[in-house]
């Protein structure tokens, strides 16, 4: 059972304002930061994951209980810094070039965030480029590349050949996702996996990272 | 903009006019669309030198996933095939991969390379391409797309907004997770059109043009977009129904084989029947 029962029971039912409340208590208590996000933080947002599963829960389930944890992760952020604890790993994600659409995207990388990793968000319509600077600037071991469009895939496999040419494609792992992408489509051009959905999507990147879960 | 003066509609190919006076026999074709292309493919119907059994299904396929729209468009294709037409001409793209895995049974079948409608309305993929690109944010719209607004039936039912929740209203918001919530949620996940900036209506010249305008710059006004307005090209509609259909810009997928993906490039392929399990 967590240690912060009713930080996780905010989590899970997505009440945000009293995810904050109860992640602001347990700091004055003088509780752990990392013990909070580890110990109750990643573990709720796993029983929410499970839960989509198990069609308890559906996709704004997932959005509210992604922004409790998140507001609650914001306040616990500096302190994390403080004592230098690391993510699970730290991913780039983006929306492909030419597409702007982010809600598949941005839920990804809530539950991503929920899942132990630290997110760089780049946004909508990113440039191949774009992802390769980014990717040495904070040194990701991961990049999440979305695309809602048949008509933007392309530019999928066009980003995967931009970190090939600027050297850093053995460095880091890509992941793909949208409504029309598909495992063949990412064995296709080469990227490291396939996330059908943003459940499967962190538990796709613990595994490329190494991490259990 | 490239292409010719929409509300012009076509001459007839073979040009003769007369009824029945073209130079080769009367052809048989059937052609399953998709109703927004309805008055542009009952146009160049119409004006074809073939005779062409149509079948329209319901706007919103390429919303219920791969399976459930290529299922539906195949039980058209095989009602279409029933009958012998020489080919069964398809008004689809490839449409959120919904073609995909479509079967070419007794006969040939012809799919405009395609991803979208929007590249029939253009006239090409390319020039598709060339304004997206040149436009980001652009949301099309045509006399289909004003006129058929509504997915009806159980189409909105089985929809990908339907199954995630982009369909609730506000007040349903509210009553399932609280109004702190319902003001994320209607940001996040119900407001699909945020990141778009531009209407640009594409004038076939078919139907109430001016009509059909009016209502889209006033809804561009509304949310504070930008319009344009932009001539379509019946070429692609046109050669559907005409021929030739030549390997650039048309699939032919022959009898025992079906439709693949490629994406980019030629969008799509034929691939032979057991590939795919």
């Amino acid at each position: 059972m967590s240690q912060f029962p009713e930080l996780y029971e905010a989590i899970l039912t997505g009440d945000a304002n009293a995810a904050l409340a109860r992640t602001k208590e347990a700091i004055a208590k003088g509780a752990d930061p990392e013990a909070i996000v580890t110990g109750t933080m990643i573990p709720a947002m796993d029983e929410v994951g499970r839960r989509f599963e198990c069609n308890e829960y559906f996709v704004p389930e997932l959005m509210i209980s992604a922004r409790a944890m998140k507001r609650a992760l914001e306040e616990l952020r500096p302190l994390l810094a403080k004592k230098g604890t690391k993510p699970l790993g730290k991913i780039v994600i983006g929306t492909v070039k030419g597409d702007l659409h982010d809600i598949g995207k941005n839920l990804v990388a809530s539950m991503l965030e929920g899942g132990g990793f630290e997110v760089v968000d780049l946004g909508t319509n990113v440039d191949p480029e774009k992802f390769v600077e980014t990717v040495k600037e904070k040194g990701a071991q991961l990049v999440g590349l979305s695309a809602l469009l048949t008509t933007t895939m392309p530019a999928m496999k066009t980003t995967i050949a931009a970190l090939e040419r600027a050297g850093v494609r053995g460095g880091v792992k890509v992941m793909i996702g949208g409504a029309p992408i598909t495992q063949e489509y990412a064995d296709e051009i080469g990227a490291d996996g396939y996330g059908e959905n943003a459940r499967s999507a962190v538990v796709l990147a613990r595994k490329l990272v190494g991490v259990g879960g | 903009m490239e292409g010719r003066d929409a509300s012009r509609p076509a001459a007839r190919p073979g040009g003769d006019g007369a009824l029945g006076a073209g130079r080769s026999p009367t052809r048989r074709f059937a052609l399953v669309a998709c109703e927004i292309f309805y008055r542009e493919v009952c146009a160049v119907v119409a004006r074809s030198r073939h005779r062409i059994d149509l079948e329209f299904l319901p706007k919103g396929l390429h919303d219920i996933g791969r399976s459930g729209m290529s299922a539906r468009v195949q039980d058209a294709v095989d009602r279409a095939s029933a009958s012998r037409p020489e080919a069964v001409l398809l008004g689809y793209g490839l449409c959120n991969n919904g073609v995909v895995g479509l079967e070419a049974r007794d006969v040939p079948l012809i799919i405009p390379r395609a991803h979208d409608c929007i590249a029939f309305f253009l006239g090409s993929h390319e020039r598709y391409l060339e304004y997206f690109y040149g436009h980001p944010g652009v949301y099309f719209l045509t006399s289909g797309w004003i006129e058929r607004a509504q997915v009806s039936g159980d189409l909105r039912q089985l929809s990908i907004e339907e199954a995630t929740g982009m369909c609730l209203s506000y007040e349903e918001l509210v009553a399932k997770y609280g109004e702190d919530n319902a003001a994320f949620l209607g940001e996040e996940l119900c407001n699909i059109t945020r990141n778009y900036t531009q209407f640009t209506f594409i004038d076939m010249g078919v139907g109430p043009s001016a009509a059909f305008e009016e209502a889209v710059r006033a809804e561009a006004a509304r949310r504070g977009w930008r319009y344009e307005k932009i001539s379509g090209d019946w070429s692609l509609f046109e050669r559907l129904a005409d021929g030739p259909w030549d390997e650039n810009a048309f699939l032919t997928v022959p009898p025992g084989c079906r439709v693949g993906a490629e994406y980019a490039g030629r969008i799509i392929r034929v691939e032979l029947r057991e590939k795919r399990a």
